[in-house]
């Protein structure tokens, strides 16, 4: 946290409205982040706890249903110092006094507009994604070599396409694809999902981004090539050294691949702090929900003493209606009686307690 | 494309040409036993009035031989057929293939243009509608688009007469006088007559913007957003190439028979027409010679839609 | 107990989007439409075969040719023989109302048939049943009509019977893929580990559960297709003669005074079959993406 921040996130919220239970989801409520200049921040949380959620919100991708997104998401490369966010207020009507949302404009074509129009020269070009379901993320009815080259030509200032060529061929056998030069003329239908892992991660690295941010790169593929991407993840990240902003339910990807790890649930972030603190099973002082979290992994002492799996118990939190006190309260196991009260009631805020390590939790609020 | 792709891809369009091939086989069994089916007489219709004597007909038919059975009939039909002789037309005495190649070549005209005006209309719409949603705009062309479907497509040739008579001094009879001075407008009226009312407007926007937003909300458009490049050009082959060519290809069947009205409302001198007097004639070589080929037609779009499909999609290789 | 952190925001008049924005309020309008021409067709019907109508449709009065609506009686007017165009129109409905009805049946019920033999029991059946298929669309409709008509010269039920049977490759492929999805989904696997017959899963599972929908929806649109037909052929002369009055046979024979400037006697029956066919497509439409979910 020592270099100036790439991406600042303040206070971002994103609903979407549910016609069925006229109500807002609140996927991301509240999210503050910072990411250093080379530094890889993961996010971990179960599924649903808006991660991908956030990660959208940043490339302006959110999907489909009309919805609020507020906060401030702001970008400072070489190149660029913007607010994400900024022109998109008018399509939210918010009473200033109480942060009350009065009105949601759902014309959803004309905020996509907007988004693209802010975003343009953003996308790829400085921040660029890595998506989950590789196979379904690149373009079946085009070569994936093309599909580089395309980025290339689009991102960079290269612009010829031989030389487009050339360089999209680098990238393919920068990620190990084997004999790049054939691969570069397959179909996405034709390759193996870590393949086209691979082209996707040489697509989003070839127009040179200034902040990668990858969605679950791991996430529906087979265990043995889950393992290789993080090899070559970890690999680009010491060759390349971009930064990155890491999402995964998988708490050992994001352990081999982070410097500093940030824990989502609700839509919020309950700790934030270096790996070495957060993820180190040594370390005592932690949240609830991490210690949770870091017990479900299996473990070979784990199961065998225990004779069955640790799991976090209770259900991931409804986003629609969010509890007026802690978010974990309902399955936190270390709820004292002296804090209770204070639990149910009141949630708390992210407080720094040591250098770097901030968390959500009554326990360790004196 | 690599040539290892090559073979398997030429392998599947030699498929497609043979199932087309067995397809058209099919028909003209279909329509051969429609014909043998028929319960007229042919021949006894062809000797009414020719005699007087009771037991002439049985006469001049044992002179004349039992006929063949079924099949051999239809076997030796199918190799005339296959020689280029489609029998001669029992009202007109002229060769069948002759005849229905000159007003197929109409027909195709009106077809063809009429299918550009359909798609003229539809295509910008349903695309519109595919990216923006529902608009007032766009409301009132797709209410549009349900009304032209259900107009009667011979009232609204009327109603083109009437403005030709009236606004253009001309007149149904000539279509091949093209001495006058609006001739050309003569020969649009019909094609855009059915181009608008051939009844599949509608559906080729629905289907159109069906498709065209369910690929963009596909996986892959999110990526082309991500990395700045072009929807449209991400979504052109499966959102647009390939469900235009499925929907024309469907459609034919429908505009061939829109023809067949529109040819008898304009005296358009096209199959359609040809087929209508075939039928009040029960001229039996010429129908069916009609009725192979407007399948003929029918199975060429369905043959170049599974081209297009085969050539775009790499899928298709593996279904 | 129910209590909620701050910023829960009050959406109850926050859904007030303009009417064309919203595809429900758009499939209801249509669907509103739809049953409203549906019922008024069916009464018409009845009314038409009970005799009850405003004049006798026959009777020709020279005295009032080519009147325009509402004069003297005669709602809508008379067409060139002075005959009311209301009782016309009404009893016109009988000429394709019964034949589109057996064509629907014919349809719905082969195509069903083959819908779930290609889909359920799929391999050989299903390549069979799509080359038959193929092989009845590779006819335009009308054109293999007129050679039924050169061949047989048939009533207007046995010609309702050719445009059921070219209506069954549609609605079997609509089957075959619904059953295909939900094989996709391992419905029906389930279904079997659960131990359930096979004509359970195929009449309760798949047909009525599932299927129904598609089968209205097929409904509708096959009277719209009936309709077209009918007056397609009749004005082709093929199929209600004259005096007999049928929507496509009125639109032909007032066809010669329209090119005299007298509109109505051709435009009253074109008007007929305009709303009646716009009134089933949307029907089938909203009902398509209110009840298979497709949203416009």
């Amino acid at each position: 946290m020592n270099s100036r921040p790439v991406l600042k996130i303040e206070n971002l919220r994103t609903f979407f409205y549910s016609k069925g239970k006229r109500a807002f989801v609140r996927s991301v409520d509240g999210v503050n982040l910072r990411i250093g200049k080379g530094e890889t921040l993961g996010i971990v949380g179960e599924s649903g706890s808006g991660k991908s959620v956030t990660a959208l919100s940043i490339m302006g991708l959110v999907p489909g249903e009309p919805g609020v997104i507020i906060g401030k998401i702001g970008l400072k490369t070489d190149n660029i110092q913007k607010n994400l966010l900024q022109d998109l207020r008018d399509y939210v009507k918010i009473n200033m006094s109480t942060g009350r949302i009065m009105e949601v404009y759902k014309d959803n074509v004309g905020w996509q507009k907007n988004v693209d129009r802010v975003m343009q020269g953003i996308r790829g070009t400085e921040i660029a994604m890595i998506f989950q379901n590789p196979k379904l993320a690149l373009n079946p009815f085009i070569p994936i070599g093309k599909q580089i080259t395309e980025s290339i030509r689009i991102n960079t200032p290269i612009k010829k396409r031989s030389q487009a060529r050339e360089r999209a061929m680098y990238w393919l056998a920068k990620v190990k694809m084997d004999s790049p030069r054939l691969r570069y003329y397959n179909n996405p239908y034709g390759l193996s999902g870590g393949m086209c892992q691979r082209a996707m991660i040489a697509m989003a690295l070839s127009s040179d981004p200034s902040l990668l941010i990858a969605d679950e790169p791991t996430t529906g593929l087979d265990a043995t090539i889950q393992s290789k991407i993080v090899d070559l993840l970890a690999d680009l990240k010491s060759s390349v050294g971009v930064t990155t902003m890491l999402i995964s339910h998988d708490i050992n990807v994001i352990k081999a691949l982070s410097d500093n790890v940030a824990v989502m649930y609700g839509g919020t972030l309950l700790e934030h702090g270096p790996v070495g603190i957060i993820l180190s099973a040594e370390h005592q002082a932690k949240h609830p929900y991490t210690a949770a979290l870091l017990e479900s992994i299996p473990r070979e002492k784990h199961i065998r003493e225990k004779g069955y799996l640790q799991a976090i118990k209770g259900d991931v939190l409804d986003t629609i209606n969010i509890p007026l006190g802690c978010r974990f309260y309902s399955r936190c196991d270390k709820v004292t009686e002296k804090i209770q009260e204070k639990c149910d009631n009141h949630e708390p805020d992210l407080r720094e307690i040591s250098s770097g390590h901030s968390l959500r939790c009554w326990l360790y609020y004196e | 494309m690599k040539l290892s792709a090559i073979r398997p891809i030429a392998l599947l369009l030699a498929r497609e040409l043979a199932i087309t091939a067995l397809l058209i086989l099919g028909v003209s069994f279909v329509v051969f036993i429609i014909i043998y089916l028929s319960p007229g007489d042919p021949f006894g219709t062809l000797l009414k009035g020719q005699t007087t004597l009771p037991n002439a007909p049985e006469n001049i038919r044992g002179a004349l031989g039992t006929p063949p059975a079924w099949y051999a009939q239809y076997l030796s039909w199918l190799v005339n057929m296959v020689q280029g002789d489609f029998g001669t037309s029992t009202r007109t005495g002229l060769p069948v293939l002759n005849e229905v190649i000159r007003v197929g070549i109409n027909t195709l005209y009106l077809t063809i243009g009429s299918m550009m005006v359909t798609l003229l209309i539809a295509v910008p719409v349903a695309l519109f509608a595919a990216r923006r949603g529902q608009t007032p705009v766009n409301w009132v062309l797709t209410m549009l688009a349900y009304v032209l479907s259900a107009l009667p497509v011979f009232w609204l040739g009327y109603i083109a007469i009437y403005i030709s008579m009236h606004h253009f001094g001309l007149f149904p009879l000539a279509f091949a006088s093209s001495a006058q001075k609006w001739s050309w407008l003569y020969f649009m009226f019909p094609v855009l007559v059915l181009g608008l009312s051939n009844g599949t407007t509608s559906e080729v926007v629905r289907f159109l913007r069906e498709e065209m937003s369910r690929v963009f909300s596909e996986d892959y458009i999110r990526t082309a957003r991500a990395k700045g490049a072009s929807i449209w050009k991400h979504s052109f082959k499966e959102g647009f190439l390939i469900p235009i060519t499925e929907i024309i290809a469907s459609k034919i069947p429908f505009i061939l028979g829109g023809a067949v009205v529109v040819e008898q409302v304009f005296n358009w001198p096209g199959m359609g027409r040809m087929a209508w007097q075939a039928a009040q004639d029960r001229d039996f070589p010429l129908i069916m010679g009609i009725t192979l080929l407007a399948a003929v037609f029918v199975r060429m779009g369905s043959l170049l839609q599974r081209f297009v499909h085969i050539l775009v999609n790499p899928r298709a290789s593996k279904e | 107990m129910k209590r909620y952190s701050q910023y829960t925001i009050e959406v109850g008049d926050l859904w007030d989007v303009s009417f064309w924005k919203k595809a429900d309020t758009m499939d209801l309008i249509y669907i509103v439409y739809g049953l409203f021409i549906v019922i008024l067709v069916v009464v018409s019907y009845v009314l038409g075969a009970l005799s009850l109508l405003p004049h006798n449709p026959q009777e020709i009065n020279l005295e009032l040719l080519m009147a325009p609506p509402n004069t003297a009686g005669h709602l809508l007017g008379t067409d060139f023989m002075g005959r009311d165009i209301l009782s016309r129109l009404i009893i016109g409905i009988q000429a394709y109302f019964l034949p589109g009805l057996l064509a629907i049946a014919i349809a719905l019920t082969a195509g069903t048939i083959f819908g779930v033999l290609a889909g359920y029991w799929g391999g050989g059946l299903d390549t069979t049943t799509t080359y038959i298929s193929n092989l009845l669309n590779s006819f335009p409709r009308l054109v293999l009509i007129l050679l039924m008509v050169a061949a047989f010269k048939p009533d207007i039920y046995t010609i309702m019977l050719v445009v059921g049977v070219t209506n069954i490759p549609a609605v079997a492929s609509l089957i075959r893929s619904k059953i295909l999805f939900l094989k996709q989904k391992n419905f029906i696997e389930a279904a079997m580990a659960l131990g359930l017959k096979s004509w359970v899963i195929i009449f309760k599972h798949i047909l009525w559960h599932n299927c129904r929908a598609i089968l209205i929806i097929q409904a509708t649109l096959g009277m719209a297709e009936a309709i077209l037909m009918e007056t397609s052929l009749s004005y082709l002369g093929f199929g209600v003669q004259e005096p007999t009055p049928s929507w496509g046979n009125m639109v032909q024979a007032g066809a010669n005074y329209f090119m005299q400037g007298n509109f109505w006697p051709s435009t009253a029956p074109a008007l007929a079959i305009l709303f009646t066919i716009l009134g089933f497509h949307l029907l089938g439409d909203g009902l398509n993406n209110i009840l298979e979910g497709k949203r416009g």
